[in-house]
């Protein structure tokens, strides 16, 4: 057991060594904004379903009903989130951490490396769940009026299900590590990870579940109930959880102790097994990783010759930036999660219920296509967030090749920049256009919002791009969660800030014009100064949007390398 | 001390080490020399035990590495090529967690830790982060941690990668020092010059096989070459055709 708290201690001495560090200037700051950020956050999951369940509770007949139907899909959701999540942490924990070189050189048996590495795997994957399903239990305790022994139960169950999570991902990872090398293993679990969520996604949206808080459309409240009322399955710990917490919600101490007893009884016995499993094969999987991954399409798709017109350097970057970005199966797997993000947004503009709305249905729908050009850049901003941010830290130890290379800093951003400018920018009119058709707006809005996206894409690119390079990261093990750090939070502000601004400067002038066409109205002359100077004001922030930040990260980055 | 029995490690279709068979005998000083993906560093993995061999056996001062890994490891100080260091850790604090792992006493380790990073030109910064550290610093924070518990024997690849002129002194006269007090060093590298001044013998893998093996002027002899360094020996051996002499 002394070995297995020493194989921790790595990960747990840096806590005490972090006034040490003078690598993190703002490490202080950017802790307390996100500490505050996720406070806020915590807040907010609390009241919404703290708001919830008292509604739920008012409701004759079927408020418990509901509540615990919430109960039980929470429990299946956040025992799936936590299966996924343990399968790549314990994937990166146990096969392809740098520092197992180090660790199995050591004399510790191979099964004790494994007992510290699935205990640190099932903390960083299960925390964030724990914590942020805290305060949807905690207004569960309050709104039924619980006692400590509810606060209490819910807490082991809930460690139980994440040892279970874990104990059940780790069993499986391990399994596999035999058959594919880890390498190639983390790729097709994320592959198969979003394509399954991909499914679920698209199936749960398109059997519209928001049908099923509109009783109308049911025959009979006994055929809404009996809906509700449908038992999940009794071989699911998620099933045990949820058992054991609405016992202890309705009183019924014993029957919530039986619950937790049964979720105990096979943590620990799922975990004993995971642990005499990983003493004959952990090693064998571990020492199969180091197999050197064979690449699984050979094909080259940027073609060099393709980017001849380009001068040497600037060429040489970009089809690099290409080959590598589509060589990274963890960045293009992410393009199936998008596209289903694209259908699905665009679904819900096909399924708006405009008609049943009392207010004109021509000028809702040209509200909801303006209102559409901010949230589809919101869209954008995350997804930029995830790809065009990280451009700059993903170069990682490579970086020295920009550092001694004849291309300057400015040139090496911009070329960034377009790569992934032309994507998003289509990405984005495709939303704008496709919503436009269904919302079937009239031609004034729909040449107002895609001129506006044209515009305004450059900024937030250029803001993802620029913000990226100030704050780069080059040692961090995996540079697209670069976006939760310090510069990622000063990017989002950013964004929302400048997609907000344009939103509230452009809606006076567009209601101008967008009625004046409705009505056949004469704009006046200081109505057309107030539209000219408005729109004209867009166009100069969305210039300041695009030097500014850029500027900034050429300037930042350069002053990184003296 | 160190003894491969027909050890050999197969990845998928490719043979990366191809029946190896070599012992070297107590204080010995063994060179481990070879072309780029002659299968050096996957050899060394094996031995170190952080491979498992497709066939074949380790032994190391008597124990399986195959059959008690722990306790043929606690006779070993490895030195990888590129080792990872915890970078957050001072360097103190990581001799510390090495020490812990490899079970040595507090009153041995009060004793000894300083010493070493004194020895290594490390002492100013033994409560600084590793992040902090340069490449040279690294290698040198990672022999000390191999020495720390006094190890039988010494598997060391590419030693003097990252090391200024003065580190290359210190660690060669380190690895001779340690020989004469009866230190098995096993050490692959690609600086001949250092493997022709401290290693009794070496050995030239070329695609997995053990292609020749003894003392510098044994070599010579082998690879057809008089009055040659150790540099021309190489060539010649490795070479698909010899290589002319001058």
């Amino acid at each position: 057991m002394n070995e297995v708290l020493t194989l921790l201690k790595p990960r747990i001495w840096p806590l005490k060594n972090r006034g040490l560090s003078k690598a993190n200037g703002n490490s202080g700051a950017s802790f307390l904004l996100l500490g505050a950020f996720g406070l806020l956050f915590w807040c907010g999951i609390f009241a919404v379903s703290w708001r919830v369940l008292i509604y739920f509770k008012g409701i004759e007949d079927i408020g418990d009903i509901l509540g615990y139907k919430l109960l039980s899909m929470m429990l299946v959701i956040s025992f799936a989130l936590l299966l996924f999540s343990s399968i790549l942490t314990s994937l990166s924990k146990l096969y392809l951490s740098r520092d197992l070189l180090l660790v199995h050189s050591m004399p510790v048996s191979s099964y004790k490396i494994f007992i510290a590495r699935w205990i640190d795997s099932t903390i960083d994957s299960a925390w964030m769940v724990i914590i942020y399903t805290l305060p949807v239990f905690i207004s569960y305790g309050i709104v039924y009026q619980t006692g400590v022994f509810y606060y209490v139960n819910t807490m082991i169950s809930m460690m139980c299900l994440a040892v279970i999570a874990s104990a059940i991902s780790t069993l499986m990872v391990m399994a596999a590590v035999i058959f594919i090398p880890a390498s190639r293993m983390k790729s097709v679990f994320i592959l198969m990870g979003i394509l399954f969520f991909v499914v679920i996604y698209l199936a749960i949206r398109l059997s519209q579940p928001e049908l099923l808080v509109d009783p109308e459309v049911f025959d009979s409240v006994m055929v809404y109930i009996t809906s509700l009322q449908t038992p999940s399955s009794p071989f699911l710990p998620s099933s045990w959880v949820y058992d054991s917490i609405r016992s202890a919600l309705s009183g019924s101490i014993s029957n919530s102790l039986f619950f937790t007893a049964l979720s105990l009884s096979f943590a620990g016995m799922i975990v004993s097994a995971m642990i005499f499993l990983s003493d004959a094969i952990y090693f064998k999987g571990y020492s199969k990783t180091q197999n050197a991954p064979v690449r699984l399409f050979k094909k080259n798709v940027a073609s060099n010759r393709i980017f001849n017109f380009l001068p040497g350097p600037v060429k040489s970057f970009t089809v690099k930036e290409i080959k590598t970005f589509l060589r990274d199966q963890t960045q293009w797997t992410q393009i199936f999660l998008i596209a289903a993000l694209v259908v699905i947004y665009v679904y819900n503009f096909k399924v708006l219920p405009l008609e049943k709305s009392p207010i004109k249905t021509v000028y809702l729908q040209n509200l909801f296509s303006f209102l559409n050009m901010g949230l589809a850049l919101f869209v954008l901003t995350a997804v930029t967030a995830r790809f065009a941010y990280p451009a700059v830290s993903l170069e990682r130890e490579a970086f020295w090749l920009v550092k001694t290379s004849p291309l300057s800093i400015r040139t090496f951003l911009w070329i960034k920049f377009f790569i992934y400018y032309l994507p998003l920018l289509i990405l984005t009119e495709i939303l704008i256009v496709a919503t436009n058709l269904l919302l079937q707006v009239t031609p004034f809005m729909m040449i107002l919002s895609t001129l506006t996206v044209f515009f305004i894409v450059p900024g937030i690119v250029a803001m993802g791009v620029g913000l990226g390079a100030a704050y780069p990261d080059f040692k961090a093990e995996n540079p697209t969660q670069t976006i939760t750090s310090f510069g990622g939070l000063v990017y989002m502000i950013a964004c929302a800030g400048y997609i907000g601004l344009v939103v509230i400067i452009e809606a006076g002038p567009v209601y101008n014009l967008f009625m004046a066409g409705i009505r056949n109205k004469i704009i006046t002359f200081p109505a057309w100064i107030w539209i000219v100077g408005s729109f004209t004001l867009v166009l100069v922030l969305s210039l300041l949007a695009v030097s500014m930040p850029m500027r900034f990260g050429e300037r930042r980055l350069s002053e990184l390398l003296t | 001390m160190i003894e491969l029995k027909d050890l050999t490690k197969k990845y998928g279709d490719f043979e990366a080490v191809n029946e190896l068979n070599l012992s070297v005998k107590k204080g010995e000083v063994f060179g481990f020399i070879g072309p780029n993906g002659a299968g050096k560093t996957t050899t060394i993995k094996i031995m170190g035990g952080i491979l498992e061999p497709t066939t074949g056996t380790v032994t190391i001062a008597g124990i399986s590495m195959q059959e008690e890994p722990e306790k043929a490891k606690s006779k070993i100080g490895f030195i990888p090529d590129r080792p990872y260091l915890y970078e957050k850790l001072t360097g103190m604090e990581f001799l510390r967690f090495t020490a812990d792992l490899y079970g040595v006493s507090e009153e041995a380790f009060q004793a000894t830790a300083f010493k070493i990073l004194k020895d290594f030109s490390l002492a100013d910064w033994a409560d600084e982060l590793i992040e902090s550290y340069s490449h040279g610093m690294k290698q040198r924070l990672i022999m000390s941690a191999a020495l720390l518990h006094n190890p039988e024997v010494i598997i060391v690849d590419e030693p003097m990668v990252g090391l200024d002129p003065a580190g290359i002194i210190m660690v060669k006269n380190l690895f001779k020092t340690l020989a004469e007090q009866g230190v098995t060093i096993f050490m692959s590298t690609h600086t001949l010059k250092v493997a022709e001044d401290i290693c009794d013998r070496i050995g030239v893998i070329h695609k997995g096989s053990l292609i020749a093996m003894g003392t510098t002027t044994e070599l010579q002899r082998e690879a057809n070459v008089t009055e040659a360094d150790l540099e021309r020996v190489f060539l010649n051996l490795t070479s698909e055709t010899p290589y002319p002499q001058n």
